[in-house]
């Protein structure tokens, strides 16, 4: 990964940190990862998936996130709401994306699954099952590399180590399901690589709908148990 | 970032986190009043080998009547609405009226040690729950052969 840094020649000063901001940079991803938790786990089991207690720890954390950001003087472009990238952020990811697909296609064969395109969101064009991906992606990935990815950078430094750190919180967010666990550590990796070199949430995002799509398209669902994690994966 | 942005985002952290918990508690104590309802009194006075009997009042539904379930050994045996004749609940002031009492009649019970257990049904969170609450203490018996064997409260 020694070649992140090269990528990325201007650095960003506000990925330079003191102990101290290491130490609330640790906080805050501890911070954010317990309010998914809670959310997860909490509201969906003891509230019996109340939408409203599952808000509640969600726009804590998005909020907290915003005042945070302010705190560190960052913009939405540090944070990669940006187009100037997105090309590079996108050939970045497009073999990554191709090796998923081809091995989430033979999987798919070989445990007997069906490929079907129309399998997300069934009923609704493909366009619109995309375009929901899309927002629930960029969401996902601005928590993840827009706030984790980028406060693993102060603790850790840009490199594998920050990389692993951001892929292994996304991987926890998915248990207890294992094997949807093993495939969003394998993206993590990825996203978040891509990420320190090409900041750009869009790509991030349109990657993480389309892989999710495929996942969904080529996989039986019980291969991955119909996507549920936290406590709904035991209902 | 400076010391006061610092200090800021600590204080915030420590917000955060105190919200959160006491976001868990709330949710917690709501889950135990869905599952659990703390007005129900009851004792399991009498078991043997023929009959199960005993009592249980809502206090917070004095003129309710408490679905009972009897386990044997902790395997399901019957349910019944505990509406039975005891004065004596109304006359210790346990109930506004008198009729709050069980009497389960047992199946053939093969000999040995057994164990009665009497939960109440409790429906919570609109319907979406169905929990059990223990009546009392459980009552063992034993049945040896013919006799007819019993334990009482």
């Amino acid at each position: 990964m020694s070649s992140v840094a090269k990528d990325e020649p201007q650095g960003d000063a506000r990925l330079t940190s003191d102990a101290g901001e290491r130490q609330l940079a640790a906080w805050e991803i501890a911070s954010i990862g317990s309010s998914m938790l809670i959310a997860e786990w909490i509201g969906a089991s003891v509230a019996g998936g109340s939408r409203f207690i599952v808000a509640i720890p969600i726009t804590l954390a998005f909020a907290f996130m915003i005042v945070s950001h302010r705190l560190h003087h960052e913009t939405l472009r540090d944070l990669g709401f940006r187009f100037d990238n997105f090309l590079p952020a996108g050939l970045l990811l497009l073999l990554p994306m191709v090796l998923v697909a081809v091995v989430c296609f033979v999987l798919g064969r070989r445990l007997g699954g069906q490929t079907n395109f129309h399998a997300w969101h069934a009923g609704t064009p493909i366009a619109v099952q995309l375009a929901l991906g899309f927002g629930w992606g960029l969401a996902q990935q601005y928590v993840l590399q827009g706030f984790i990815n980028r406060r693993a950078q102060l603790v850790l430094g840009k490199g594998w180590l920050s990389v692993l750190l951001v892929a292994a919180v996304f991987s926890a967010l998915h248990l207890p399901n294992v094997w949807l666990a093993v495939a969003t550590f394998t993206g993590g990796v990825v996203w978040a690589a891509v990420y320190q070199r090409a900041p750009n949430l869009f790509a991030l995002a349109l990657s993480h709908a389309l892989m999710t799509w495929v996942i969904i398209a080529t996989l039986p669902p019980s291969a991955l148990h119909h996507l549920r994690i936290g406590f709904k994966y035991f209902s | 970032m400076d010391s006061r942005s610092k200090s800021k985002l600590g204080h915030l952290l420590i917000a955060k986190s105190m919200a959160e918990a006491l976001l868990i508690t709330a949710v917690s104590v709501g889950f135990y009043f869905v599952t659990t309802n703390p007005y129900l009194r009851g004792v399991l006075d009498y078991a043997d080998n023929q009959t199960v009997a005993g009592w249980v009042v809502d206090e917070g539904q004095p003129a309710a009547r408490v679905e009972v379930q009897l386990y044997i050994d902790g395997i399901f045996m019957a349910d019944q609405t505990a509406a039975g004749y005891r004065p004596d609940l109304r006359e210790a002031r346990r109930a506004e009226d008198d009729w709050h009492g069980f009497v389960f009649n047992l199946p053939p019970v093969p000999p040995g040690d057994h164990e009665a257990r009497v939960y109440a049904a409790h429906a919570g969170g609109a319907g979406a729950r169905r929990t059990l609450q223990l009546i009392g203490k459980p009552l063992r018996f034993r049945v040896t052969g013919s006799e007819k064997g019993g334990a009482s409260h």
